[in-house]
């Protein structure tokens, strides 16, 4: 809502507040001042000018020299427009003015011949959108003055973003209201109800039928005669081009220009295109489809929408549009006024139905002033007597089935008190109310306020909306602030939460950053990562309204989302990426369902092992699958997971991996039998797709399931007091033998005193044959109760090395032992 | 053998003092004390010594062998710590070594600071469910099918009555409808409007919270905002309530905290009004108590909602909102 401080100033004064001590007591009511804007910025310099003489330029046909009286000065300018002649009053920008638009203005030479000074146009000086020539002012205008002035420029104007709960305040009277509370002075309304005369509907040649009550609860209709449509005056196109409604004709203006002032819609009929002089306020008949507005679109009908009709067909849609075939044109002698009410819901669907929004829907649509209707009538016909010489028919019509009495709200004090939490006593509350026109009924109670609600106040049904009245009048800042007192509580920890917090806080130990992605992505990248036809994760849910095609369904899977991040980051040349993200997936199972949740991690690596880490110590070897699995196994150790089967295991996907993941670099994650992730290098052409060239490391798992595994109890153990001894294997065995067999049969023997094993070295070529390599193994044992000695140790080494060696087919390469080794060559 | 021995221990002596770089200290342990070295020599041919000769020239040999391998550690100590050892000087303009740590998302870090500081003053946190029933997200907060304030929600639908959730005030209901007062929570998570500019992204985060319990006032409401944006931003930060509306509060507010970029006086962030809207919030309606089956005349309570990416945007300077979804290295490295 737009309006200028001297249009408010005509209904109150604002005494001696500044415009932004005004815009701040205003935001500070809860009428937020979204900008102040000085109209005559930019126009300073401008001064109007008199065109006095009129000469054809000799060297350029579409230009014309003109003689230009500006107060005592007469110049030459140079000019392009076609409506320069002579006796015109017009505006002009002088040498050494910038226009709004920062163009300075000079003396110039224009094909050989002098100008010093421009002619303006409304555009170029930013107060309207015509260009089609020069400014046009009253011929009786002297030049020389400053054009701010003449044009009423002068004059701040103000925006302010209106709640939806305030179209009393869609309306510079109604803002004014609100001035008036603040600043303790009267409002000064146009039309005084007093004044209204009665309608009498006895003697008039037409009439109203409303077949829709419930849906129009009132309307009102004048008919004038003898209206001569033309531009408006001056006055009255400023006010409407200050708060950017473009002037039409005097007609349109006066409709607009009250709509702005009462916050009334109004609409003016063509009277002899209205058959019959009949108004009916109805729905769509069966076979009326389509209508057409007067922007010239053809709209399509709904049964529900309400329309207005003459006797035969719609004139207008109720409360949105009116229609192309009765709108006023210039031919127009005879209006029909309507000023009305309609139901705020209709009139929203309508609106969205047709897809259109006035300036007269957005009111309805809000809510407005059912006891108004006849004031704003009235206004609009005093104008258009006064500005485009109409005479009003004595008599019209005031429909109004839907009268009711005014809203009475009985208000507790002390409630008002409890809820604020403030003291303030009852006298104060109702001079709050009181000030914007709330009234006060004698109370039979003392201890409760009878309020009465004003008709325009449609957003005040029940006391706790006085309470917030009362509130915002005595000030948000003057209710005190406090410290509720409570009863204490140790709330619950969400355990996902808790996982969450320690996945990340790994992760992040190991040089991972934290990604998020939209949860909205394109279906294609199931496509490009393979997925078949019955995957789980097709089950998209998918958007009715979706942005984009690429922001089309929620994602079922985080990795698409992190290769687009790779992709990004390398384009910007980041190629060494650590990244991960929890975020939920979603899985439509059924139609017309919410979708299951699902949080998951996926974590994913490329380029260089170690990311960021100073290459003088740490080598730029590239990332590889068990850097991934590493992290996998640091993660689950670290979380201290056990599983159901007591020990998470990463097998070997094979047949089960997924399709985007390479065949033979592929881990499951497993508990049991149950899948709960999995790890591996991605597809390279499926990176490809992605537009990834380089190798990618990737990780999920789902960390619902995840949170209701068991974990390993934190339990001592003592320190063991005795030394450990630690004895090397090395063993030559066919290729397929994997090392972690070799490893996990050693603890599988359940040989005393075995502490640890560990596998530190596997060496294929030569002087190995091909087809074998070597496994280093080492082996620690230690007693609780003794120092092992050598001879002991080497007893239960040799079970060890023999039992592999017999399970495996290995040959024995070396270790401490190595007269063992003589022995069995 | 006897003199044999003192003179060579004088020896020894002697030549451990003319000592002073490392590769002469072992030379020197090589010739005296070494398996060959001159001590060892000596000291094997005390077999051939006289049998009651014996105990005491072994003793003495030990007890010289003993002194000057302590010597020669003295002497091996002074010179490392005296640095004379030491070939090359390290050059200690070289970086340290270490492996560098990941770092958390802004809006995650945020995010938890928000958190932390309602649970502090002992809020629970719930979170509730991105794709949402309409009932929740709109009717039982009081906004009902054609309510203008729906313009407010640019919604993403999914079917008529399932949408992306347009705020986490659906938590205020989904918790009420659950539990009984008292009730303090803080629900965090994503939420969706059909947006995108330089300004919104389609989809942001919310922290939503409330707080229901006897005489809730609007006071206590302004008393728990307050310490938060202090706690979030600095202790002696102006703020101001202004009224605003919101169909699921009443009264309701708006609440501004003075410009974090330019203190107050005015620049293009606070769109020179010296002031930055963070919260909204307001006692809630009585409707919405209604629905969930408490009785406002005995229960009342406030609730508020924030943008975790605009407090993060005032909080580190970030001047697009669409950065916090590019996870750009070179950006998630600033946080």
């Amino acid at each position: 809502m737009k309006f200028t401080l001297k249009w408010l100033s005509e209904y109150v004064s604002i005494g001696d507040l500044s415009p932004e001590q005004l815009a701040d007591r205003l935001t500070m009511l809860g009428l937020e001042v979204e900008a102040v804007q000085d109209l005559s910025q930019g126009l300073e310099g401008i001064l109007t000018a008199k065109i006095v003489e009129v000469r054809p330029h000799p060297d350029a046909d579409r230009l014309t020299l003109c003689t230009v009286e500006v107060g005592d000065d007469v110049v030459p300018v140079v000019c392009g427009a076609p409506n320069v002649r002579a006796g015109l009053v017009t505006a002009i920008a002088l040498p050494g003015v910038t226009m709004p638009g920062g163009l300075r203005i000079k003396k110039a030479r224009l094909r050989g011949q002098e100008s010093r000074g421009m002619l303006c146009s409304g555009k170029e000086l930013g107060i309207s959108n015509d260009d089609g020539g020069i400014l046009e002012l009253d011929e009786h205008v002297a030049s020389g003055l400053a054009l701010v002035k003449e044009l009423g420029l002068d004059d701040i104007m103000v925006e302010i973003d209106l709640t939806p709960n305030r179209p009393d305040c869609a309306s510079v009277i109604g803002i004014a209201r609100e001035v008036a509370a603040l600043v303790d002075s009267p409002l000064r309304r146009p039309i005084k109800r007093s004044d209204l005369p009665v309608l009498d509907s006895r003697n008039i040649d037409f009439s109203v039928e409303i077949r829709e009550p419930e849906l129009c609860p009132r309307y009102a209709a004048r008919k004038l005669t003898g209206v001569t449509i033309g531009p408006s005056p001056g006055w009255l196109q400023q006010r409407l081009l200050a708060v950017g409604m473009r002037p039409i004709n005097n007609l349109v203006d006066i409709t607009n220009f009250v709509m702005l002032e009462y916050g009334q819609p109004l609409h003016a009929f063509d009277f002899k295109k209205l058959a019959g002089g009949r108004i009916v306020v109805r729905c769509p008949a069966k076979d009326e489809k389509t209508f057409t507005t007067l922007d010239g679109s053809e709209r399509t009908l709904e049964p529900e929408m309400l329309l207005i009709c003459d006797q035969e067909r719609p004139v207008a849609v109720a409360g949105v549009m009116g229609g192309l075939d009765s709108e006023v044109t210039g031919e127009t002698t005879e209006v029909l006024l309507e000023s009305a009410c309609f139901d705020p819901v209709a009139i929203r669907k309508t609106a969205r139905r047709l897809n259109l929004s006035s300036e007269a829907s957005y009111r309805f649509e809000r809510g407005v002033d059912p006891g108004g209707v006849d004031c704003a009538l009235q206004r609009a016909v005093n104008l258009i007597e006064e500005l485009a010489g109409g005479k009003a028919v004595v008599g019209g019509v005031d429909e109004y089935p839907g009268r009711r009495d005014l809203l009475t709200l009985p208000l507790r004090p002390s409630r008002v008190c409890d809820l604020l939490g403030m003291e303030l006593d009852s006298r104060r509350m109702a001079a709050y109310l009181q000030s914007i026109e709330f009234g006060i009924a004698p109370a039979e109670a003392a201890e409760t306020l009878q309020v009465i609600v004003p008709s325009f106040r449609v957003d005040i049904e029940r006391e706790v909306d006085l309470v917030e009245e009362i509130a915002r009048l005595a000030g948000y800042n003057d209710i005190p602030t406090t410290l509720p007192l409570i009863r204490m509580d140790y709330p619950q920890r969400d355990p996902l939460r808790a996982l969450r917090q320690d996945v990340s806080a790994i992760l992040l130990a190991q040089g991972f950053s934290e990604a998020i992605n939209y949860s909205f992505v394109s279906e294609k990248q199931l496509d490009i990562l393979g997925l078949s036809g019955d995957d789980e994760r097709r089950k998209c849910t998918r958007l009715l309204n979706p942005l984009t095609e690429d922001q089309a369904v929620m994602r079922t899977m985080l990795l698409p989302g992190m290769l687009e991040n790779i992709r990004r980051n390398i384009n910007f040349q980041q190629t060494d990426i650590r990244l991960f993200e929890i975020g939920k997936t979603f899985l439509q199972h059924g139609s017309g369902t919410q979708p299951e949740e699902k949080l998951q991690l996926c974590a994913v690596m490329s380029g260089q092992r170690y990311p960021g880490a100073v290459p003088l110590y740490f080598s730029g070897k590239q990332a590889d699958i068990f850097d991934i699995k590493g992290v996998a196994q640091s993660l689950l150790t670290t979380l201290r997971i056990t599983g159901d089967s007591g020990e998470i295991s990463f097998v070997a996907a094979g047949e089960k991996k997924q399709p985007y993941s390479q065949e033979g670099l592929s881990l499951l994650i497993m508990d049991g039998e149950r899948v709960i992730g999995g790890l591996g290098r991605l597809d390279r052409g499926k990176g490809r797709d992605f537009g990834i060239k380089q190798d990618v490391f990737f990780l999920e798992l789902d960390l619902e399931t995840l949170c209701h595994l068991p974990r390993a109890e934190k339990a001592f153990k003592s320190l063991p007091r005795y030394p450990s001894v630690k004895r090397d294997i090395a063993l030559l065995v066919p290729e397929p033998v994997a090392a972690g067999d070799l490893l996990q049969a050693i603890l599988e023997q359940d040989v005393e005193h075995v502490e640890q094993a560990e596998l530190f070295d596997v060496y294929r070529g030569k002087p190995i044959e091909k087809g074998m390599k070597s496994v280093a193994l080492s082996v620690t044992y230690r007693s609780l109760e003794q120092t092992l000695d050598d001879e002991t140790v080497d007893r239960f080494h040799k079970e060890i090395v023999h039992s592999l060696m017999s399970r495996f087919g290995g040959r024995y390469r070396g270790g401490q032992e190595n007269e063992e080794e003589k022995r069995n060559a | 053998m006897e003199d044999e021995l003192k003179r060579l221990r004088a020896a020894a002596l002697e030549a451990l003092a003319a000592v002073n770089e490392a590769d002469q200290l072992e030379s020197f342990r090589v010739e005296y004390l070494g398996r060959k070295g001159l001590l060892s020599t000596v000291m094997r041919r005390l077999g051939q010594v006289a049998k009651e000769d014996r105990p005491r020239l072994g003793q003495l040999a030990n007890t010289i062998k003993r002194e000057v391998e302590e010597l020669f550690q003295q002497k091996k100590k002074q010179l490392s710590s005296t640095g004379v050892a030491e070939a090359v000087p390290e050059d200690l303009s070289l970086p340290g070594r270490s492996l560098p740590f990941g770092k958390l998302h802004p809006v995650t870090q945020v995010m938890e600071e928000i958190l932390g500081v309602f649970e502090g003053m002992g809020f629970a946190v719930a979170e509730g469910p991105d794709v949402e029933l309409e009932h929740y997200n709109f009717e039982a907060l009081n906004i009902p099918k054609h309510h203008p304030a729906r313009d407010m929600h640019d919604t993403f639908y999914v079917t008529d009555s399932i949408l992306l959730r347009t705020h986490t005030s659906p938590m205020q209901a989904r918790i009420m409808e659950k539990l009984e007062p008292p009730l303090r929570y803080i629900a965090p998570g994503k939420v969706y409007r059909c947006d995108s500019d330089i300004t919104h992204t389609p989809m942001f985060h919310q922290v939503e919270g409330f707080m229901v319990d006897y005489k809730v006032s609007f006071a206590d409401l302004k008393g728990v905002l307050t310490s938060f944006t202090r706690r979030m931003f600095k202790d002696d930060l102006a703020l101001r309530f202004r009224p605003s509306f919101f169909p699921f509060t009443e009264p309701s507010a708006e609440v501004d905290i003075a410009c974090v970029i330019c203190g107050g006086s005015g620049c293009r962030v606070c769109k020179h009004t010296g002031w930055l809207e963070i919260l909204g919030a307001g006692l809630i309606d009585p409707e919405v108590l209604k629905k969930v089956g408490y009785d406002p005349e005995i229960y009342s309570g406030f609730a508020f909602g924030l943008g975790v990416e605009r407090v993060a945007m005032l909080k580190y300077g970030i001047d697009d909102i669409r950065l916090f979804y590019e996870n750009d290295l070179r950006f998630l490295a600033q946080f």
